[in-house]
């Protein structure tokens, strides 16, 4: 008996996707295996770290997360140049605040979002708030106004992919499709999504959930995607996964009454999710990002 | 396979009217159609029938009349379903039982009282089991207890509680595990299911493919009857076994991989639907389309 008799031959793989323009662009997924399965197979590109910034100054932040950005909070380009050079970002995360609010200025929002991208260094995602509506008017146009510059656009859900996913491919853009917790209405958005647009520039959400609020159901779910991509080969799920966890965590109780623990809640569910086979992690405190990614290396 | 006809059910608008305007026309229109169209029993579902129990007495009595078939008495409700025991002509079927306390007290006796058979399903107190062993559990002990109050295995139709697949895809494996063991355990007892629940949740204009193809493979799994659309024509002809090109492919489909290059697209929708149903493949809406 061989050692390679215990070990499973995988039939399917992870896409390996691309974001970022020519000179920073940064890969995520490509695995032939499952999760930390190193012996099983090709591992993939490791894990990648986002850290978020926001168009406009957040609010209701404690003052334990606050004051890692307090210098930086008004400026997004200063915040995502400290998020990179000081805490080690593979990625920023822009989320797009400025769309709360009434009557947002689109175009103002996707000229911002274009100069942010030109004098970062990392490649970007750019997140809307998770109004159907506003997310694809002000998605679509940055997809314009940021041609070419390859961002990775989100959350794309079923009442709004269509338009979204068709600026973005004109724009040569990624997207974030995102499905609420549901592997067959996951799946179903990809089937239709990838009738036009490439799999190669899909990172999905099956929709992240933070510890004690639900983090069992990502984690099943994201874990059966994975499984469902590698061992069964089923070409609609083979998308790398992310896993948006700073506004959950942050949101919590736990987090917000202590330090030590709102560093704890959140760099856990990211390495809980980033077991269960998350490919990207979006994060919001620099400690946090920091354990987590100590923890995997 | 023994075909229930689901088509006189209080969710249905004209039903549910006719039962509130007392108007027997439409009700045993419906009950003769079904009869026509090839269905073995009729199912007459009243709901709980909590107002009024007598309902099931009323329809039992209009439904006989017009066809000479069995019925069956589709209520949670022991009072109901009693007062439709009363004046069935032709032992009906009680439909259904389960394992649950409050069942055992009141329904199961009835089916001694009245010597008919019963749908027994694997609901218990604690819930829906969620796994073939575990249903597999649930079943023989509320099967021992009918037992011993007198009912045999042969007058037990077992109801192994059919999930929507929309909802619960891993369940639908599940079910037909448990379909494979039930002569095992419960050697003589018949089965049934409520087959429409599968595609619940699934696009309309795709539902019927999923409940005929699911149907051939119950039937392949020795289930002993299902409760199903009377007026979905090919169905009932597969389960008359009139359709053996389809029933070969649907079998083959089941145990083997088929390749689909080059058949006709009617050929294809049904391997794929079989590798859903078997879940070699995860369902989605469009789950043809890929």
């Amino acid at each position: 008996m061989q050692l390679n008799d215990f070990f499973e031959p995988y039939k399917g793989d992870v896409k390996e996707v691309a974001i970022g323009p020519e000179g920073k662009t940064v890969k995520i997924g490509g695995e032939k295996t499952l999760p930390f399965h190193a012996f099983e197979g090709q591992v993939g590109t490791p894990v990648r770290f986002a850290l978020e910034v926001f168009d406009a100054p957040p609010e209701g932040w404690p003052e334990h997360l606050r004051s890692s950005y307090a210098d930086v909070l008004a400026d997004p380009v200063a915040w995502a140049n400290k998020c990179v050079k000081q805490f080690g970002a593979d990625f920023i995360c822009l989320n797009l605040a400025s769309l709360d609010g009434e009557n947002p200025d689109m175009k103002r929002i996707a000229e911002n979002v274009k100069k942010i991208a030109e004098q970062i260094t990392v490649p970007l995602v750019i997140m809307g708030i998770g109004d159907k509506d506003k997310d694809a008017k002000a998605l679509v146009e940055i997809a314009k106004v940021c041609s070419g510059k390859n961002l990775l656009l989100g959350p794309l859900v079923k009442e709004n992919y269509e338009e979204i996913a068709k600026a973005a491919l004109e724009g040569g853009h990624g997207i974030i499709p995102q499905s609420p917790l549901d592997i067959n209405l996951c799946k179903e958005l990809n089937v239709k999504l990838t009738k036009f647009f490439p799999k190669e520039k899909m990172v999905i959400d099956p929709l992240s959930a933070a510890i004690g609020y639900g983090i069992d159901y990502s984690f099943s779910i994201m874990e059966r995607v994975k499984q469902v991509a590698v061992i069964h080969n089923d070409e609609m799920m083979k998308a790398p996964m992310v896993a948006n966890i700073g506004k959950d965590c942050w949101k919590t109780k736990e987090a917000k009454e202590d330090k030590t623990q709102g560093i704890l809640w959140e760099a856990i569910t990211a390495f809980t999710l980033v077991l269960s086979g998350a490919n990207m992690v979006i994060m919001r405190h620099p400690e946090s990002l920091r354990l987590v990614k100590k923890l995997i290396s | 396979m023994i075909l229930i006809g689901e088509n006189i059910q209080i969710l249905s608008k004209v039903v549910s009217n006719a039962l509130k305007e007392k108007d027997e026309k439409p009700l045993q229109e419906l009950a003769i159609r079904q009869a026509k169209a090839g269905a073995d029993y009729i199912d007459l579902n009243v709901g709980p029938a909590r107002k009024d129990p007598d309902v099931m007495k009323w329809l039992a009595g209009v439904i006989q009349e017009a066809v000479n078939k069995p019925l069956s008495l589709d209520t949670t409700n022991p009072v109901a379903m009693e007062a439709g025991l009363s004046v069935c002509k032709i032992p009906p079927l009680i439909n259904s039982a389960s394992g649950k306390q409050e069942s055992k007290d009141k329904m199961l006796p009835l089916a001694v009282k009245y010597n008919c058979d019963v749908v027994l399903s694997v609901l218990i107190d604690a819930g829906i089991p969620t796994d073939s062993s575990s249903r597999a559990e649930a079943i023989m002990e509320t099967v021992a207890y009918a037992n011993e109050i007198g009912i045999p295995n042969e007058r037990i139709w077992v109801d192994p509680i059919m999930m929507p697949i929309s909802v619960d895809q891993p369940q639908v494996v599940e079910l037909f595990e448990f379909m494979k063991i039930l002569q095992d355990i419960c050697p003589g007892a018949k089965s049934t299911l409520g087959l429409s629940n599968l595609s619940n949740g699934a696009p309309e204009h795709l539902r019927g493919i999923l409940n005929r193809i699911c149907l051939v493979m119950l039937d392949r799994y020795k289930c002993f009857s299902a409760i199903v659309d009377s007026f979905d024509e090919e169905l009932v002809k597969l389960a008359k076994g009139q359709l053996p090109d389809i029933q070969n492919l649907i079998y083959r489909a089941m145990d083997e991989e088929v390749d689909v290059s080059g058949l006709p697209k009617k050929e294809v929708d049904i391997v794929k639907t079989v590798n859903v149903l078997m879940g070699k493949s995860l369902y989605s809406h469009s789950w043809l389309e890929t």
